[in-house]
């Protein structure tokens, strides 16, 4: 085996990140990947769209901020990444992907590392510039998100072997699972609601009777 | 003994209750008085206004028109109340006209509220076919619903326009007495083809300082009808836009596609009309819109009939409440601002009164909001309470509202409190650009109300004059002001770097010579970390780590 491609866990990050087409293959080929660094790398994405949210420069920063509420950031970065792993795994499954839900984790963290940093990148410069110079973080931004869209389709790619169009179909359905998912999931969490109050309420029936 | 006094103290801490109680039940108004913050949220604030009194017909003096000894007797049974007043006009800050519609005839008070003049009639001859006055010498007003008193450049006497609506007819007198009106004009229906509307119901009037007269005509929505001082037609004046919803827009998609049959049936896109004006002693002339919508709903027209205040050019001008149309679950009605009259006092301040919710909203010339006062309640049984708000007029400081409905006809006087001199002396100087003297009057105004928005502006505004930039961000902070902030943040950064610029520059020539050193150091084939005594292993040379098979 070529001993050019024996990198350190990070070294696979920045590997892949810099070599957007074939970096990806060679991941799978080498069988590398750290499922517990991808989960570090979501948790890197809740607090980057914390601090997207809390600490950008106060000219720039366009978010409510009389009332901060963290349940909305988890969704956007957690359960939106459960979600797109899960429905990913689903469809591709069905499509013939080779990809199993491990490998489909650990590339698509490692396709959002670009973003991660470059908002984090934008967070800081915010608070050194004015808006005259916008164009800065607003660069940062546009260049993290479409350095992961790229990545993601690259290492959804290289994890089913499909062809292109078969990426961005899957990728197309893959959004439509996240869909159901989360409405599924929504769904779920209130009848589990209502069983919820319907249990308590029985309680609380029984407790009044019991006491006379 | 020990009963009695225990029986004594309670009551008079009862009483004591009892009392304060009361207090605070008449300082208060009849609502809560609010602001806006820059989140267009509604903060309570303290009352820039409060009731000073409420003057009826017979606070006025009205009984003297049916005492037959006095000077202004009318009649035996002339009304000692106004019926259903539609306008109030305030001339020269000393008269007070009162378009008393519902009996037809147009009162003047003085300051104190007390009636100094009375006109049923208008001498002179008429072609308006309005009925004639007993003596014959006159015509009386039908239902006036508008007035406008000015002194004339050309004649030099005091001029008062009236809108005699059900006479279909503008009149231009002169006032002559206490009683007496002389007819100079009369501005009837114009007889040219361009005036298209099959009737002619002026409803309010104003003149501007050419004596030109604009008059606003019920169901004329293509602006105010302008006369030129000798009575000729000379156009429509200043006319509203339709407000672009996804309504509009939809139906000009199926007006392309729609047969003439079906666009005949179709429902017609035109602008909702001004329903009343104001004029400056500037010349300018704004107008407010009766109805719930962005576009053009105040607006400031200079004499070419241009809408200064354009929000289409990217400014962000708001009256009224910054909500859209709140359903109230306690009436069961949809509130929607309904924004019915404009008055502009010598300083450039603007009143503006909302008849949905009986509120004045108050600016100042560069629209931003001082204060609001006023309420509106079903029956209006409390002072600084509305059911049908028709006017508002200044005198100097002093607001009027004029309430004509059927069952309560007076005129509401809202005096300024010290928070509303303090405002009003801040925004002043705020308005020309002197924010280092507005300081004393933001602080007094912080005193009272902490969340004052233009307060925490001004005072940021007057830091950011005196090169305080840290306190200038921290006041804008407060305020939510952004763009502000952004300024003093600009300078503040500037003085930063030239403070340290000495620091900076010694770090970079470090970076610089570091930098340096390390590439010679490659150059010779040695790692940087080989300076240091280091020797870890090539990472190249470290093998597999764990799955390279």
């Amino acid at each position: 085996m070529d001993s050019m491609y024996n990198f350190s866990t990070l070294g696979w990050v920045a590997h892949v990140c810099f070599h957007p087409t074939e970096g990806f293959e060679d991941l799978r080929w080498k069988k590398k990947g750290s499922v517990k660094l991808s989960l570090f790398i979501v948790l890197l994405l809740f607090i980057a769209m914390v601090a997207n949210n809390r600490m950008r420069g106060f000219q720039f920063n366009t978010y409510y901020v009389k009332v901060f509420n963290v349940v909305p950031v988890i969704v956007q970065s957690v359960v939106y990444f459960a979600a797109w792993v899960i429905g990913n795994w689903c469809v591709c499954t069905l499509l013939d992907g080779e990809g199993t839900l491990k490998r489909i984790c650990i590339f698509s963290a490692y396709a959002l590392v670009p973003y991660i940093l470059c908002t984090y990148a934008a967070v800081f410069l915010s608070n050194f510039l004015i808006l005259d110079e916008a164009i800065w973080p607003d660069f940062f931004m546009y260049l993290g998100l479409g350095w992961s869209v790229v990545l993601m389709i690259s290492a959804m790619k290289a994890a089913h072997q499909y062809s292109m169009a078969k990426t961005i179909g899957s990728i197309l359905l893959t959004l439509v699972a996240m869909l159901l998912i989360l409405f599924l999931a929504i769904l779920l969490l209130s009848l589990f609601q209502q069983v919820y109050v319907f249990v308590y309420t029985l309680y609380t029936e029984i407790m009044y009777r019991v006491r006379g | 003994m020990k009963n009695s006094v225990r029986k004594l103290v309670s009551l008079s801490l009862a009483a004591c209750t009892a009392l304060t109680m009361s207090v605070t039940a008449f300082a208060d108004e009849p609502y809560e008085s609010y602001n806006y913050d820059n989140w267009d949220e509604a903060i309570p604030s303290q009352s820039g206004y409060t009731v000073q009194k409420t003057v009826n017909g017979t606070d006025m003096g009205l009984d003297r028109l049916s005492d037959p000894a006095d000077e202004l007797y009318f009649s035996e049974n002339a009304s000692v109340s106004l019926n259903e007043a539609k306008d109030v006009f305030v001339y020269n800050d000393s008269e007070i006209w009162v378009a008393d519609t519902g009996n037809n005839r147009i009162l003047r008070l003085d300051t104190d509220y007390n009636i100094t003049g009375r006109y049923y009639y208008v001498t002179g001859e008429s072609e308006s076919g309005a009925a004639k006055s007993p003596d014959g010498t006159g015509t009386a007003f039908n239902s006036p619903q508008g007035l406008y008193v000015t002194k004339s450049p050309s004649t030099g006497l005091e001029t008062i326009y009236i809108a005699d609506y059900e006479n279909s007819r503008v009149v231009r007198a002169s006032v002559s007495g206490p009683t007496e009106l002389t007819l100079e004009k009369e501005f009837l229906r114009p007889e040219e083809s361009l005036y298209n509307s099959t009737t002619y119901n002026p409803t309010k009037v104003i003149a501007d300082g050419a004596e030109n007269v604009y008059v606003i005509v019920k169901s004329v929505n293509t602006g105010s009808v302008q006369f030129s001082p000798d009575g000729e037609f000379m156009g429509y004046y200043g006319a509203n836009r339709v407000e672009v919803t996804a309504k509009v827009i939809a139906q000009r998609f199926w007006r392309k596609i729609a047969s003439n049959e079906q666009i005949r049936g179709m429902q017609r896109n035109v602008p909702i009309e001004y329903v009343n004006f104001d004029i400056d002693n500037e010349g300018f002339i704004y107008t407010v819109t009766e109805a719930p919508v962005n576009t053009d709903a105040v607006k400031k027209i200079n004499a070419a009939g241009y809408n200064i205040w354009n929000n289409a050019l990217g400014d962000d001008y708001v009256f009224g409440d910054h909500t859209e149309a709140v359903w109230d679950m306690a009436t069961n009605k949809t509130y929607a601002t309904r924004l019915t009259d404009i008055a502009v006092n010598e300083q450039g301040i603007i009143n503006v009164l909302d008849f949905e919710t009986g509120r004045v909203f108050q600016y100042d010339k560069l629209c931003n909001l001082i204060c609001i006062f006023g309420t509106k309640t079903s029956n209006a049984d409390q002072k600084g309470a509305f059911t049908s708000p028709n006017a508002v007029e200044t005198i100097g400081d002093t607001v009027i509202v004029l309430e004509g409905s059927k069952s309560r006809n007076d005129l509401t006087v809202f005096e300024r409190t010290v928070f509303g001199e303090d405002l009003h002396k801040a925004f002043s100087y705020f308005d020309e650009g002197l924010y280092v003297e507005a300081v004393p009057y933001w602080n007094e105004v912080i005193k009272r109300d902490g969340g004052y928005t233009y307060a925490h502006v001004g005072l940021g505004k007057a830091d950011l004059k005196n090169h305080e930039y840290k306190s200038a961000m921290k006041r804008f902070k407060i305020a939510n002001d952004k763009k502000d902030y952004d300024k003093a943040f600009e300078y503040y950064r500037e003085e930063w770097l030239q403070s340290h610029f000495t620091g900076i520059a010694v770090v970079i020539v470090i970076l610089f010579l570091l930098w340096i050193v390390k590439s010679v150091m490659r150059r010779r084939g040695r790692r940087f970390r080989d300076l240091f005594g280091g020797n870890r292993k090539n990472k190249r040379e470290e093998g597999s780590d764990g799955l390279n098979v």
